[in-house]
């Protein structure tokens, strides 16, 4: 077992390379409907454009290379009833040496590079901005760090999991920052390790449950009215219109992961297209280029426990479909921050933001969508910035660590 | 202008075809699995590489496709209002027996027309006990070895056409189909367009129907007021309810997004195998399936003609891209309905609900079987068509002049 932060090298074996050219060679297009666009699902012409940029021209040992400049490590961390888990982290230390420690965690189907752009941001050390020393990591089941063997590794497993990532680096203090399974995760956190150890979070996505009449009584009393508001009904149609339209993916993954992992698994096509919807449907403009979109499914390809293992997260957070993602957490006065992002496909009427904890910072930008960290670095490291800023509503949360030189 | 006269069918798929299989399941990539997962997070591990090594050392293809052209198939052209010509594919087998009852199988979702083999022998049969029937039996537009539409929109009404059109042209003015799941929802749409005037009568064995409401049915609704109190339908409708919320994953995805699924279902046979394997075991009642059955009904997507994506866009146009639910444009009619009630099936219904879908003048229950009640109790099935359409029967002597008897 490793006590101590193994150094990372990405490399991967010259056989998966070998293998994933001879699939991408062997490949077995469908067909589609005429005029069909995006309304099936991905396009074929799209497809197949990525599929043979995948095989003639993208280059991974490039890729591999630019990926290696990040400081990489693995560490050990044993979580209660399920052994020690190898877990891989970026972890970039500001040069100020009172920056704030702060814990980037992605989503589905996200994976730790999401923080790249911000990380020269946040580490900077000007005087007029806070610095943040960067804790990002693989989830347990994502990109390099190893998945759990067992059922029943939940909301808790994974917040127990990252708090002792951030104690083992030596922060008994820290913030967060996190969209999509990212904020989900933010919630136990805040839950398990909330003013103690997490002293105060941000979300790029923030929901939580449907108000109920006993949970929160003016915004249930508020729903009853959706059929006469306008306002409410608008904002409420982009959430609408993704459950009825957006949720496969969801349903089958919170009922028969391993089913759908076969596919996942063995077909780099089926892999990139059950992704890329997701990498396309989410985002504000954002001109994906080939090389992006490739790099991006290619460490999913290339992840450590394969790509099925990811999928699970799902089952395990919601039991299998029985319940929400926030099962056995409640509202918490832990200090959160929230940015609204308009391509957000699941956006909420803003004051439901305030169901999710104490929120003391607020903003909305007029670009950039789901995955904020990626589209849009310089606006939500720009949030950030403010609010642990000298001016701001978290300054100087973290013990001795305010961000300044 | 295509042929539209009918052409014996003879399946051979190509060298290459089986070439390119083998390669695939040579490269082929297995996930991990959690310890002790057994089938809680779908098909298991175990099963599904035992499956792929009897596919590539043991299952023999053309031994199982030598089997099926035993079977009198044909294919003929099938114009559909502003869909072109579908060239479909059908087996078509006659009884001795003149008068015998035309009646269409339909199959659904993830079956094929080859559900039906099991019952030919016993519906053509020549028994002065039971009427005979003529049976057809087509792939789906989309399925098995049809064309697929080629353009959006091709949904209820559409699927019935084919039906009624292939019928017809093979002289069957009036018949009576039997339905199976999915093809539930598409003889709704058959009887709703040609019922009493060429469907004379169908049957189902997974009759579903939306909630009794006050106004719609008055009677059913309050005696579902007492369904509390009564155990059996409880137990049925809680059943349902779990069904609703862990398996129902395939029908979202594939009513919202069924190209994204289609690619990894037509690149990987091993996905291919785990998405339909999946249901052939959850949906079915303690069927002993052998290897050999499991891997001819998933080569049969494998090989199809339009491929293994096409055939999931059937639940897109159904639903309207999961906007509204199967029945849409489709209401209660009074052509004779017969139902059949398998244990295992997955929707069980209590039983005065299916009084919402039609004229019920047959009902029967089973003690064993599924969701592919033909496949898995042939001569049940068969007998409660047997019983519905026979002497004493009440859809005996339906359909003009053929009442299953010389």
């Amino acid at each position: 077992m490793s006590t101590w932060a193994k150094p990372f090298t990405l490399d991967v074996p010259d056989a998966d390379l070998e293998l994933l050219k001879k699939k991408l060679e062997l490949v077995r297009f469908p067909d589609e409907l005429q005029n069909a666009d995006w309304q099936y699902g991905v396009p074929l012409a799209d497809i197949k454009r990525l599929t043979a940029h995948w095989r003639d021209s993208f280059d991974w040992r490039k890729t591999e290379a630019e990926i290696n400049k990040l400081p990489q490590f693995t560490t050990d961390i044993e979580v209660d009833g399920f052994g020690t888990l190898n877990v891989h982290y970026v972890h970039q230390k500001s040069s100020v040496q009172n920056a704030v420690p702060l814990l980037f965690v992605h989503g589905w189907p996200g994976h730790f590079l999401e923080v790249r752009k911000l990380l020269p941001l946040l580490t900077a050390a000007t005087p007029d901005n806070p610095s943040f020393h960067v804790v990002a990591p693989s989830l347990p089941g994502f990109g390099f760090s190893e998945a759990p063997s067992k059922p029943g590794f939940a909301g808790y497993q994974y917040a127990e999991l990252l708090h002792k990532v951030m104690l083992f680096l030596g922060y008994e203090e820290y913030v967060y920052q996190g969209g999509d399974l990212g904020h989900v995760l933010g919630v136990y956190l805040a839950n398990a390790y909330g003013h103690k150890h997490l002293k105060a979070w941000h979300s790029n996505m923030p929901f939580y449950r449907t108000p109920s009449l006993l949970s929160n009584p003016l915004l249930f009393l508020e729903l009853l009215t959706l059929p006469f508001n306008k306002v409410l009904s608008e904002q409420l149609s982009a959430a609408t219109h993704f459950r009825k339209k957006g949720m496969g993916y969801f349903q089958v993954q919170a009922t028969t992961p391993q089913t759908l992992g076969y596919s996942l698994a063995d077909s780099p096509v089926g892999l990139l297209a059950w992704i890329y919807e997701k990498l396309y449907k989410a985002v504000h403009n954002y001109p994906w280029t080939d090389d992006e979109v490739i790099e991006w499914i290619s460490i999913y390809w290339f992840s450590r426990p394969g790509p099925a293992a990811n999928v699970r997260i799902y089952y395990e957070l919601t039991g299998g479909n029985a319940h929400d993602m926030f099962e056995g957490t409640q509202w918490t006065s832990v200090p959160l921050g929230v940015s609204f992002f308009p391509g957000e496909p699941v956006r909420l009427p803003k004051s439901w933001a305030h169901m999710i904890g104490k929120v003391v910072f607020q903003s909305e930008h007029n670009a950039g969508g789901h995955f904020a960290a990626f589209e849009q670095p310089e606006k939500l490291a720009s949030d950030l910035r403010t609010m642990f800023g000298r001016e701001g509503p978290a300054y100087n949360v973290v013990t001795g660590k305010d961000g300044y030189a | 202008m295509a042929a539209a006269q009918e052409q014996p069918f003879t399946l051979a798929v190509p060298d290459a075809d089986l070439t390119l299989l083998r390669n695939k399941l040579d490269l082929v990539r297995f996930p991990d699995e959690l310890d002790g997962a057994a089938w809680d997070y779908g098909a298991p591990l175990s099963d599904i590489k035992r499956l792929v090594a009897r596919w590539k050392d043991g299952f023999d293809w053309r031994k199982a496709e030598a089997e099926i052209n035993k079977l009198p198939m044909f294919t003929r052209d099938i114009e559909v209002d502003g869909f072109g010509t579908l060239n479909i594919h059908y087996v078509h087998q006659k009884s001795q027996v003149k008068n015998a009852i035309p009646l269409l199988f339909v199959h659904g979702w993830p079956g094929d027309f080859l559900e039906a083999r099991k019952l030919l022998p016993i519906l053509t049969s020549n028994d002065p006990d039971h009427p005979s029937f003529h049976v057809v039996a087509l792939s789906l537009p989309g399925f098995g070895f049809s064309e697929a539409p080629k353009k959006p929109g091709f949904a209820g009404p559409q699927y019935a056409q084919v039906f009624n059109k292939l019928m017809l042209a093979l002289g069957y003015e009036e018949y009576a189909p039997p339905l199976e799941p999915n093809a539930f929802q598409l003889g709704v749409h058959a009887v709703h367009h040609y019922g009493h005037k060429h469907v004379k009568a169908w049957h189902s064995n997974m009759p579903m129907s939306g909630r009794p409401t006050l106004f719609s049915h008055p009677l059913i609704y309050l005696e579902a007021l007492t369904l509390p109190f009564n155990k059996t339908a409880s137990a049925q409708l809680e059943q349902a309810k779990k069904w609703s919320i862990k398996g129902r994953g395939y029908y979202l995805q594939q009513s919202t997004r069924p190209q994204t699924l289609g690619y990894s279902l037509a690149d990987s046979p091993v996905g291919l195998l785990a998405w339909i394997y999946e249901k052939l075991v959850e949906w079915s009642d303690n069927y002993p399936w052998t290897d050999d059955e499991v891997l001819e009904w998933i080569s049969i997507y494998w090989f199809s003609r339009a491929g293994p994506a096409a055939a999931g866009r059937i639940y897109y146009e159904m639903t309207g891209g999961n906007s509204h639910d199967v029945f849409e444009g489709t209401k209660w009619t009074s052509v004779p309905l017969g139902v059949s009630y398998f244990p295992g099936e997955l929707v069980r219904l209590p039983k005065g609900w299916a009084h919402m879908i039609g004229k019920l003048v047959f009902e029967s229950e089973h003690d064993k079987g599924g969701h592919f009640a033909a496949f898995e109790q042939p001569e049940k099935l068969a007998g409660d068509l047997r019983k519905m359409f026979g002497k004493g029967g009440p859809a005996h002597g339906v359909v003009l002049g053929k009442n299953g008897y010389d």
